[in-house]
């Protein structure tokens, strides 16, 4: 256990805890925007910044990837920190300038407007969120590593368009989010996952009684069997089923189990 | 008595047609080989003085050629390696007229320190035997008796700090990977050498490969690694091919593989070609980048002493610093602490390009003053004009104004002064270079070489760049130098990586030194350099004009007419290129307020 101090408050934690975790469990607010709990971290939007004292030097790290490693005292609201968070949200409002969320932090923080023309884009700020959650829950997780080992091998160091369902494309002052080419995806399974974690709500889903819209394509719903519950759309169940190795059943939980509970009675012959 | 002739073969000199000079020596003493007892002819790597290359030099004379045409081999044959004569119209001149004989009387290599480029120019980089004669692997064969923390102290002993960029100590760097008991670690050479003008590691890995590959062996001795790589930028092809064929034939000798010299020790180099940008040089991206992954930055709160490649101990180090090894460990430490200042010793690389008489690639004590590494060893200005400025460590250090040309060079005031050692490369910029259009310059490079991954460093450079533009283009607006200053405060602060912490460099040291010329450019429209063409236009003075009409012959637009006779005057077809001002040696043309604003 090691003992640090977060804006003067005493708090106790593990050793490699991050920051971040370490201040919210203690009721310090840190504003963040390209931090997901569930997600590995990345470290990309910056807003996350506090200042580190640490054997009399200080500084600036970001909270959600920092380990706390030793005895330090932290700061999150120095002058300097917010100096740099309005400037952060600042820039980010012009890369997103029809964002809400993005123009209420602004004003809550006091973030100045800049004399700087807007991208001409939406509400996406980049923050990689929808590429990780895609990664780890939806259908990039394995088209995209199998993809990139082997571009890389081809001596390429950056992702193409096409390396997965959604990636980070271009690099520098152009980068974006995007489908290969812009063109619906062949492997999205329409889970939603990349849409549910987007801080900004930059990804659009639309849905009817029997399908969803997402990234410029359609996928159909599947029900149970049993009961017509909504199961999550048609290709969700199935590439689920595969990753698990076995046929679809369409069926939700709680009838899967009760058939296997019939079936088990029937096996005993209770029936 | 036998001579060697040594033939510059490194990269420029090859440019200048040196392997047909190489050619045609070989060719002059085979014909003149009866009643000789010469000699052979050695390609070697850059001997630094590219700008008047191909550079050939005759040994044990220590006779040095300039600017050497395929048809003066025969009488190089004939006259030095026979006869003994020098041949004048080949020789080096002096500023004052005198012909210099050997390479040391020149200034340019009279006040240089060769530890790093022991070699380059000197032996036939494709030979290991050439390595060899010249004491190579002797260092090797050292610290394979020495304990790893005697290896490490001589490091540690020196004082020598890592060459690539942000001058971390390199002894306590290889501490902490040897005090670690996990293994695998990995050793890496990072030749992504990626600033534009910048070829000091190219020409090292190029003009004497074993030397790295010694420094890597003895590091990986030093902290127990039985596997290394070498990151090599993507467009140095012959420094791939030379890193390779090194390779082999240090395997052949048994200085790598199964067993080292006979030891039970192992160690494996491969060479992993980069992919070719710039944030790559970057070691958690070059790391990243190796793995197979996106060649991006990660977030460094762990050391990759720690957790480097594949998560395992890893020590990077560049070029240049594992080239330093051998000679430390051979020297010993003390000897190498000796040379340089205290807190930056033994010497550094530098390429230097720009508006400097004779550019190239030179090796001086760490501490040497700016005006001497430009006016001495540089031989100053062309054409005479004024030094104005100097850019030290790539697209992303700060420029020096005059007034701080005699601070020492070195790791500490450089960064004191606002920009960096980075890894060696020095822009010379004169008069007629506008410092907000420098800074715009290099902020328009950065945009497209960042990874776009922070916030910072991808918002800040597009927003930076966007105001520069305004202010080149006559749109500069009150507010707008404070704005520059808070967007890179920001940066520095806050980006992930060096990349981004850099950035602002350039333009943040043009403001802290040329603040009026920026102001300038913003209150007056006007652009004191007369470089942003938005802002000048360029007009004839006709009490210095002489009418001989050169400037007639560059403008691209003939814009430059002359009427009934008289003096040339400029049309309004001029298109504000500054070449006539460049060209004219009268100074008549000059930069006045003008242009399209
Ligand atoms: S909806 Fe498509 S893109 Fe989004 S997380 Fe799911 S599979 Fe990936
Ligand atoms: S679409 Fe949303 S989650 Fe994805 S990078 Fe943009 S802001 Fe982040
Ligand atoms: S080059 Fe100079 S001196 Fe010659 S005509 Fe042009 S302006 Fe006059
Ligand atoms: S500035 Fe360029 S275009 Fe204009 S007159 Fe001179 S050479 Fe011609
Ligand atoms: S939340 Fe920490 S960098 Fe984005
Ligand atoms: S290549 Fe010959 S001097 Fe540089």
């Amino acid at each position: 256990m090691i003992q640090i101090t977060i804006d003067g408050i005493p708090c106790t934690c593990k050793k490699g805890e991050k920051l971040l975790a370490v201040a919210r469990r203690n009721n310090i607010f840190i504003p963040t925007l390209c931090h997901h709990d569930g997600l590995p971290g990345m470290g990309s939007c910056r807003l996350c910044v506090v200042e580190v004292t640490e054997s009399g030097r200080t500084k600036v790290v970001v909270s959600c990837l920092y380990p706390v490693r030793g005895e330090i005292e932290v700061v999150t609201n120095s002058e300097r920190i917010l100096a740099h968070r309005k400037m952060i949200l600042a820039l980010l409002r012009k890369r997103a300038p029809k964002s809400d969320v993005i123009a209420h932090m602004c004003e809550a923080f006091g973030a100045p407007d800049l004399p700087v023309a807007s991208f001409d884009g939406g509400k996406c700020i980049l923050c990689g969120l929808c590429v990780r959650a895609c990664d780890l829950i939806g259908a990039g997780s394995v088209a995209t590593r199998t993809l990139l080992k082997k571009l890389a091998g081809q001596g390429c160091a950056y992702p193409v368009a096409g390396a997965g369902v959604i990636a980070m494309v271009n690099r520098g002052t152009t980068k974006s989010v995007s489908t290969p080419y812009d063109e619906p995806s062949e492997i999205c399974i329409g889970c939603g996952g990349c849409a549910n974690v987007c801080p900004t709500g930059e990804i659009t889903v639309t849905e009817t009684d029997d399908g969803r819209t997402i990234w410029g394509k359609e996928f159909k719903f599947a029900f149970c069997k049993e009961c017509g519950e909504l199961l999550g759309t048609d290709k969700e169940v199935r590439y689920a089923a595969q990753r698990g190795g076995r046929d679809p059943d369409f069926l939700c939980p709680a009838c899967r189990q009760k058939r296997s509970a019939d079936a088990m009675a029937d096996a005993f012959g209770r029936r | 008595m036998t001579r060697t002739i040594l033939v510059c073969c490194g990269t420029g000199c090859r440019a200048n047609g040196s392997m047909d000079v190489s050619l045609a020596l070989t060719a002059a003493v085979a014909a003149a080989a009866a009643d000789a007892n010469v000699c052979c002819v050695t390609e070697t790597g850059c001997s630094g003085l590219c700008e008047l290359g191909p550079l050939v030099r005759i040994m044990p004379d220590d006779i040095m050629y300039y600017r050497v045409r395929p048809f003066d081999a025969h009488e190089i044959i004939q006259k030095t390696v026979l006869a003994g004569e020098p041949i004048e119209r080949l020789l080096f001149k002096d500023s004052s007229g005198n012909h210099v004989l050997h390479q040391a009387d020149n200034p340019f290599y009279g006040h240089q320190k060769k530890i790093a480029l022991r070699n380059v120019g000197i032996i036939d980089s494709r030979s290991i035997d050439e390595y060899i004669a010249h004491g190579g692997y002797s260092a090797l064969a050292r610290a394979l008796e020495m304990t790893s923390d005697e290896i490490i102290r001589e490091v540690e002993e020196s004082g020598i700090r890592g060459r690539g960029g942000a001058g971390f100590p390199t002894g306590r760097k290889w501490r902490s990977a040897a005090v670690l008991e996990s293994s695998p670690k990995y050793v890496i050479c990072n030749g992504d050498e990626g600033d534009p003008g910048a070829f000091m590691d190219g020409s090292i890995m190029d003009g004497d490969p074993h030397s790295v590959l010694e420094g890597m062996m003895i590091g990986a001795l030093a902290i127990g690694a039985e596997e290394g790589f070498l990151y090599i930028r993507d467009e140095y092809i012959q420094a791939v091919k030379s890193m390779k064929k090194a390779i082999r034939a240090a395997e052949k000798r048994g200085l790598l593989g199964e067993s080292i010299l006979g030891t039970n020790r192992k160690l494996y180099f491969s060479v992993v070609r980069g992919g070719g940008a710039f944030v790559c040089g970057e070691s958690t991206a070059l790391m990243s980048s190796i793995e197979g992954n996106v060649g991006e930055p990660r977030a460094k709160y762990i050391h990759s002493v720690e957790k480097g490649l594949w998560g395992c101990p890893t020590v990077i180090n560049n070029v240049e610093t594992w080239t330093n090894i051998p000679f430390i460990i051979n020297a010993g430490g003390k000897k190498f602490a000796e040379i340089g200042t205290e807190g930056s010793t033994g010497t550094k690389v530098f390429a230097l390009v720009g508006k400097v008489k004779y550019t190239g690639l030179v090796e001086v004590p760490m501490g040497i003053t700016l005006r001497k590494l430009i006016f001495e060893i540089g031989g100053g200005i062309p054409n005479n004009r004024k030094f104005k400025a100097v850019q030290t460590g790539g697209p992303s250090g700060g420029c020096i104004p005059a007034s701080l040309l005699d601070i020492p060079v070195d790791f500490d005031t450089l960064k004191e002064y606002g920009t960096m050692m980075g890894s060696g490369g020095m822009i010379v910029m004169d008069d007629h270079s506008c410092m907000v259009e420098f800074a715009r310059y290099y902020v328009n490079f950065l945009c497209g070489e960042s990874c776009g991954k922070c916030t910072p460093c991808r918002e800040g450079l597009r927003h930076m760049q966007s105001i520069l533009t305004n202010i080149c283009s006559g749109y500069g607006r009150e507010g707008d130098i404070e704005l520059l200053e808070m967007i890179g405060s920001t940066m520095i602060d806050c980006s992930l990586c060096a990349l981004g912490s850099s950035a602002p460099n350039p333009v943040l040291t043009t403001i802290r030194y040329f603040r009026d010329e920026y102001e300038a450019h913003i209150r007056e429209h006007r652009c004191p350099a007369g470089v942003c063409k938005a802002l000048t236009a360029f007009s004839v003075n006709h009490a210095t004009c002489k009418g001989c009409m050169a400037c007639n012959a560059v403008c691209p637009t003939r814009a430059i007419v002359r009427l009934n006779g008289g003096f040339p005057i400029i049309t309004k077809s001029c298109d504000g290129c500054g070449s006539c001002r460049d060209v004219c040696r009268f100074n008549a043309i000059e930069a006045v307020k003008g242009g399209r604003v």
